[in-house]
């Protein structure tokens, strides 16, 4: 019963866009939670990709006043391989804002995958 | 050979309505059973407009204010049968009637939290009816070594409306119908 819940889904899933860092060392919006909803929705980050071909670069996952220090630790990203961290290596770090990005160069491209919880 | 759906109250699995239209049901409000025919059910969808936020909750003030859930409240002549899960790491009391806490054994009283979907998934026990302006109370608190930035209880179930058959029938006459479903709307015994 419990493996049966694990894999239960709490919400539905939902992409970011595959942002194109635009100015290192700068936290740019990766997904952005929707201000609609009278009852705010939160997040789980269920999966990571990114690419470089810019060169080796570390990459931080944060929002901007919960956890402007990182969501999770930092993820280095090799050049010129596909990186990817799903579900089964990614604390389940749930959050009520929405999901920034930031590298120390620009032109690295990721993209998340988001549980929303709510309604 | 057809059969005839099985419906009662607290019924395991996703929700059912608990009677068809027509039949004749007893709230129990105010201490006696009050008789109705069913006349409309429909559905009480699991979106934002039934979802409530309790508030914030930090370690040194872990619960919130006891929340009479307004947005609950049924029209006149009618009830919902609602399920419920908690959406946040937050154990929540309920009540009905401000002061009559559900969900009670002798000493203590029950609560829902988080992992309630562990063992029950379709929240089946969760399961509680209100009839008009019989409101729901929420209280929820906070266990954990961390502040709680929200406290999410979402809802969903039935609607029903109902015509009095009270010219007919009476609790405290034992005048009673010859088929009638209990719907336990009130925490007050």
């Amino acid at each position: 019963m419990g493996t049966y819940y694990i894999k239960e889904a709490r919400g539905i899933r939902k992409v970011s866009p595959v942002v194109v860092v635009a100015a290192a060392a700068t936290p740019e919006a990766l997904f952005t939670i929707s201000a609609l909803p009278t009852v705010p929705r939160t997040l789980i980050v269920r999966k990571i990709m990114a690419y470089s071909n810019v060169g080796n670069c570390t990459i931080e996952l944060a929002t901007a006043v919960g956890f402007p220090a990182g969501i999770i630790p930092n993820l280095y990203v090799v050049n010129l391989f596909d990186a990817e961290w799903n579900e089964d290596e990614i604390p389940e770090i749930e959050v009520n804002e929405t999901i920034t990005i930031e590298s120390d160069i620009l032109g690295v491209q990721v993209q998340i995958e988001v549980e929303v919880i709510g309604s | 050979m057809p059969t005839l759906p099985m419906l009662h109250t607290y019924k395991a699995g996703p929700i059912e309505q608990v009677v068809m239209p027509g039949e004749t049901v007893g709230i129990w409000v105010n201490k006696v059973y009050e008789f109705y025919k069913v006349t409309y059910i429909e559905g009480i969808l699991r979106s934002d407009p039934v979802t409530i936020d309790l508030g914030a909750t930090t370690v040194a003030a872990p619960q919130t204010a006891i929340t009479q859930l307004t947005l609950l409240q049924m029209p006149s002549e009618e009830f919902a049968q609602l399920r419920m899960e908690v959406l946040d790491d937050v154990q929540v009391a309920v009540y009905q009637g401000r002061a009559d806490q559900r969900h009670k054994l002798f000493t203590v009283a029950t609560v829902l939290n988080r992992s309630q979907p562990l063992f029950d998934p379709c929240a089946h026990i969760t399961e509680m009816y209100e009839y008009e302006d019989n409101y729901i109370f929420l209280q929820a608190t906070n266990l954990t070594s961390y502040p709680v930035t929200q406290a999410r209880v979402v809802f969903w179930g039935y609607r029903y409306v109902v015509d009095p058959l009270a010219d007919q029938y009476s609790w405290r006459k034992q005048v009673l119908p010859p088929n009638w479903t209990r719907i336990p709307a009130t925490a007050h015994l």
